[in-house]
């Protein structure tokens, strides 16, 4: 391959880069600051450091997969890109957990949506949480500068006729919709950004702020898990980590130390609770893991009368907020309007079904459409968010019970977007729910969904979303770190991701994760600063 | 010790005792432990398969099994015609094809799925392997080999249509990992009418000229 891949091209000029499963001793490595993982926050933080003049480690469990490696094919996508091959689940069972875990993290994977936090989150978190350095116009500069590293903007492209379908159908009940900012450059409206960008388009961590590091003398270990932070007294010493076999799957037992001035904690608001829980991290008020948030999402699939073919385009480009802040911060739960992309694999494993049904659906893919609601969980006391904690075998794990109240919104939900998909003229709708038929009108759908329920493992529910569960906030009685990341209780730590967010975000929340980290890691390498 | 906690499950499931015993997920897990561990100590094999010869339904030798056992490939043999259904093609030969190759993606599937998740599977597929939980639980009597496709169907709609999470659960993760291993390979796309990544990006792209 001709060198115009960043990452190829960065590999061949001598970035320092080392796969753990090349590694056949034990060692140790010193750095000023050690950076657990590459996604939105661990990225953005590397960089920064890096730039800033500090030494500066990454350590990533998943591998390093680039250009080469993203081949539009979703069965080898979800195998080696995504957290437990694409099988994370909660403790029950019951929501699936999409995630990334490779370099660059979900910022590999994600379809680019790019959202400023609301400015509802924002001030509901000020209120609540004494957050008040975090208000609209505080953040603002934050934000527009993350969106101009990650060329974020407004898609300028027609949506394709899965996100039309939503324009459509909001179009005719009156309900406002909008067009989604993204960050890409150079985007060749595919539609495979969820099994990493063929083009080099999207800019995720893995074209913007990991070879930004990496030019500034970072080193990068991939394949390598963080195991424990080693507390000497009051400060971390080091950290422990694991070598993974080049399958990504079982460590090798090569182990590696890695000592350092700071750490800074960015592996993902299921993987960040659950170093700290394994590390033993003074937490004297049992904080970690808790309040862990998800937006658990619902969707229904419509057959249209015109091809849909939703597996080609954007996969997101239009989005409706009409529901999201309409009964205040803290009302009955709101949620937000978005499509998801289809493509054969996830298709067959989102929809339930076997057997006749389950081929004659996919049979009507090409004219199949979808909408997805994101339930904005955490802003009201009967949505106290979930759990996470560690397995005997130390591995993270997150107990999600639905409360009756966010049932009751994702009954809502579904009433809406058949709604939707009906006034967008869907010849027939389903909901993604064990127990659902095909309903031909919208008379029919509402009775059903009436009447459907909902528990359970029979609602079929998601999330791409993982926040919370390592709050912030300015009590430490009620949070793990305060309001630019540091640790309440240990000095040399912070922590840099999604996992400090005390509610969900309303949105999708890549840009809330680059702009909160950029805005500490400026602050962290002003403190460090020689 | 294994025959009285056999007999004892066995009361347990004749009576509506059995529904409140699984209600929890607490129980459900542990009885699906005391499964796990019955079936190995009477003698199910637990191994992977590693490879197997192509002799019989097995379509590519070169394939070594990491995950599934012989006994699981026999419970996907008797899943996938229902569960597929219409999907696989008539003609013998490809028919075969079609299932072996499928089995063959879901055991590199779990495989990926790593350690925690292949262990909540391994007592799925125990519980299901087993005789006598595989009668009184999923209720097919006959063992997987001779199971025809309408009971392999009556037992997947138990499942799907019953009113215990744990039972749905099951059917969820025998359906989806079996979907997605057939739907989503290159294989079977045109059974969706997925035409594939677009032409002109895989004839443009760097990636796919290997040359």
């Amino acid at each position: 391959m001709s060198l115009t891949d960043r990452i190829a091209q960065g590999l061949a000029s001598g970035w320092k880069v080392t796969d753990g499963a090349t590694l056949t001793e034990n060692q140790t490595h010193e750095a000023d600051v050690v950076v657990v993982g590459t996604g939105a926050g661990g990225g953005t933080t590397a960089e920064i450091l890096a730039k800033s003049g500090l030494s500066v480690i990454l350590v990533e469990e998943g591998r390093l997969y680039y250009q080469k490696d993203f081949k539009m094919d979703e069965l080898t996508s979800y195998a080696n890109l995504y957290q437990e091959g694409m099988s994370r689940v909660t403790k029950d069972g019951a929501i699936a957990i999409l995630q990334g875990r490779c370099v660059g993290g979900s910022t590999t994977v994600n379809w680019t949506s790019s959202f400023r936090t609301p400015d509802e989150t924002l001030t509901y978190w000020s209120e609540k949480f004494g957050l008040d350095n975090l208000t609209p116009d505080a953040m603002a500069p934050w934000f527009e500068g993350r969106e101009e590293r990650h060329s974020m903007a407004p898609w300028q492209v027609a949506p394709n006729v899965n996100n039309d379908v939503l324009r459509q159908g909001c179009e005719k009940l009156g309900y406002k919709w909008q067009i989604i900012p993204r960050n890409v450059k150079g985007c060749w409206n595919l539609g495979y950004c969820g099994v990493g960008c063929p083009t080099n388009a999207k800019q995720g961590a893995l074209m913007t702020t990991i070879p930004g590091a990496l030019d500034n003398q970072a080193r990068l270990f991939h394949g390598l898990r963080a195991e424990r932070l080693v507390m000497n007294q009051d400060r971390i010493e080091h950290l422990q980590a694991s070598a993974m076999n080049s399958d990504g799957v079982e460590p090798s037992g090569v182990t590696v130390t890695l000592k350092a001035r700071h750490f800074v904690v960015a592996a993902s608001a299921i993987g960040s609770p659950g170093l700290l829980l394994r590390s033993e991290i003074p937490d004297p008020f049992r904080r970690i893991g808790k309040r862990s948030f998800i937006h658990p999402v619902n969707a229904t699939v419509a057959q249209m009368p015109e091809k849909v073919d939703p597996f080609y385009g954007a996969p997101q480009s239009i989005y409706s907020d009409e529901f999201n802040f309409k009964n205040g911060v803290n009302g009955p739960v709101g949620f937000k309007l978005e499509v998801p992309p289809l493509h054969p694999a996830m298709s067959s494993g989102v929809i339930p079904g076997h057997g006749r049904a389950q081929i004659d659906a996919m049979t009507g893919l090409p004219w199949t459409q979808s909408v997805l609601a994101l339930i904005r969980d955490g802003f009201h006391p009967e949505s106290p968010g979930g759990t996470v904690s560690i397995r005997d075998d130390g591995s993270p794990m997150l107990d999600y019970p639905v409360t009756d109240y966010l049932w009751k919104g994702l009954r809502e939900a579904f009433y809406t977007m058949a709604e939707i998909q009906f006034a967008a003229g869907a010849k027939k709708v389903r909901l993604v729910h064990l127990d659902s038929d095909w309903y031909d009108n919208w008379a029919d759908a509402k009775t059903a969904i009436a009447n459907i329920a909902m528990e359970p493992h029979r609602v079929r529910l998601f999330t791409a979303h993982q926040m919370g569960g390592c709050g912030m906030g300015s009590d430490p009685e009620n949070s793990v770190v305060n309001g630019f990341g540091e640790h309440h209780h240990v000095s040399n730590l912070s922590v840099h991701d999604a996992s400090i967010f005390p509610t969900s975000i309303g949105a999708n929340p890549q840009l809330s994760v680059y702009a909160l980290a950029a805005r500490n890691s400026s602050r962290l390498a002003h403190r460090l600063g020689r | 010790m294994i025959d009285d906690q056999a007999n004892s499950h066995t009361d347990g499931l004749t009576n509506t005792g059995r529904r409140n015993f699984l209600k929890t997920g607490m129980a459900g897990t542990l009885f699906l432990g005391t499964v796990s561990i019955s079936a190995s100590l009477s003698g199910c094999a637990t191994a992977p398969a590693g490879r197997l010869s192509a002799v019989g339904t097995r379509m590519d030798a070169r394939y070594r099994f990491r995950f599934l056992t012989r006994e699981d490939i026999q419970l996907f043999e008797a899943l996938l015609p229902a569960i597929i259904g219409p999907g696989l093609p008539e003609q013998p030969l490809a028919r075969r094809t079609a299932i072996a190759s499928s089995i063959e993606r879901i055991d590199s599937g779990i495989y990926n799925f790593g350690p925690a998740n292949q262990r909540e599977l391994r007592r799925l597929f125990d519980l299901l392997n087993f005789g006598l939980t595989r009668v009184t639980i999923a209720r097919v009597w006959s063992s997987w080999p001779n199971v025809t496709t309408s009971e392999a169907d009556a037992f997947l709609e138990r499942w799907r249509t019953s009113s215990l999470g744990l039972f749905n659960n099951g059917y969820i993760a025998l359906t989806k990992i079996s979907n997605v291993a057939f739907y989503g390979h290159r294989d079977q796309w045109h059974l969706s009418g997925y035409p594939g990544p677009p032409q002109y990006a895989v004839e443009a792209l760097p990636q796919f000229n290997n040359a």
